[in-house]
């Protein structure tokens, strides 16, 4: 079992190393975000299968064990978040990457809209439930 | 903003409760016959008191959806069988590019339409997608006929076409996703 233990830990630590270095050599930053996602997915669960393993075989703990499927639960669904976020923002602050992007539809979208980028996408999200409205009170009539 | 009803009070106070359990460790001692009851209706007095201000934000519709025992199963099975699959694909795949001398990136944002009504089942497949090494959902629109879209930002634009891409990046998740939330 310990040796189970180890090479969860030792995947962990490796998946954590090709993020950082994909961090570190990567040209833009959306790419170096993507890179970081390797951090953050793989890095922290296979540390800790390991620990709740650990917990589970050697300390015979059940609060670390619970504490570390709890840890697991609120980082999978919240890291996400902090991801579309900071990506959006960086793109509506004008962050762009040096060389070319193979297909830019977002900015494309952007161009389309209004031309403040902040409130671009709330008026056009609101704008298509009413579109869709008066298209049904005209088939209905 | 829709006002919340009592039934998602209750379910988030519930939710609330179970993980008030879990952190503080009340669980343990409870499962030993230790834990005092003053402390347990404390923590439940709280857990209602939070969730009275947070419960217009988690609970839109379908207030005891996970109650279902049926339903949970089917979430487990999700992560656990087709998101980890799907994870351990892409992980793979990021790390052979990070360590890989020429650096391949060949990056850009794909406009791509989803088929899921829920709420919940949105916000799932975003985060899903986000969760992937590789793809990042950076907004969510609408356009004029009701049909959503994503704007994904893609290391790797193997095909600027729409529905391929779509199909690339999230065909086995979207579908996995779509036969929990019905």
């Amino acid at each position: 079992m310990r040796i189970v233990i180890d090479v969860l830990i030792v995947l962990s630590i490796f998946f954590a190393f090709a993020g950082v270095v994909g961090l570190l050599r990567m040209p833009d930053t959306f790419c170096r975000m993507q890179s970081s996602t390797n951090v953050t997915t793989f890095g922290v669960l296979f540390v800790l299968i390991g620990g709740f393993l650990y917990a589970l075989f050697y300390l015979h703990n059940g609060e670390m064990m619970v504490k570390c499927v709890i840890l697991a639960v609120f980082y999978f669904v919240t890291s996400p978040i902090a991801g579309h976020a900071i990506a959006q923002a960086a793109y509506l602050h004008g962050v762009r990457s040096e060389k070319k992007m193979a297909c830019d539809a977002y900015g494309e979208d952007l161009k389309k809209g209004p031309p403040q980028p902040q409130s671009a996408e709330e008026p056009a999200a609101e704008a298509a439930p009413a579109q869709d409205e008066t298209a049904k009170e005209e088939s209905e009539t | 903003m829709k006002k919340a009803n009592g039934a998602a009070v209750v379910s988030t106070m519930i939710v609330c409760y179970i993980f008030w359990l879990l952190v503080t460790g009340q669980i343990v001692e409870f499962f030993y016959g230790e834990a005092s009851w003053q402390i347990l209706a404390a923590g439940l007095i709280v857990s209602f008191a939070v969730a009275l201000f947070s419960a217009r934000f988690f609970i839109h519709d379908d207030t005891f959806f996970l109650a279902n025992p049926i339903h949970i199963l089917k979430l487990i099975g999700y992560c656990f069988g087709t998101f980890m699959i799907e994870l351990a694909k892409a992980n793979i795949d990021m790390a052979k590019r990070a360590f890989s001398p020429k650096l391949p990136a060949n990056s850009g944002i794909v406009k791509v339409p989803v088929n899921l009504d829920k709420e919940y089942a949105q916000a799932m497949l975003a985060n899903s997608i986000t969760l992937t090494p590789g793809t990042i959902t950076m907004d969510m629109a609408e356009d004029g006929n009701g049909q959503l879209y994503y704007y994904i930002h893609w290391i790797d634009v193997a095909s600027q076409d729409p529905e391929e891409a779509g199909e690339m990046i999230k065909g086995t998740l979207e579908k996995g996703i779509g036969g929990i939330w019905k």
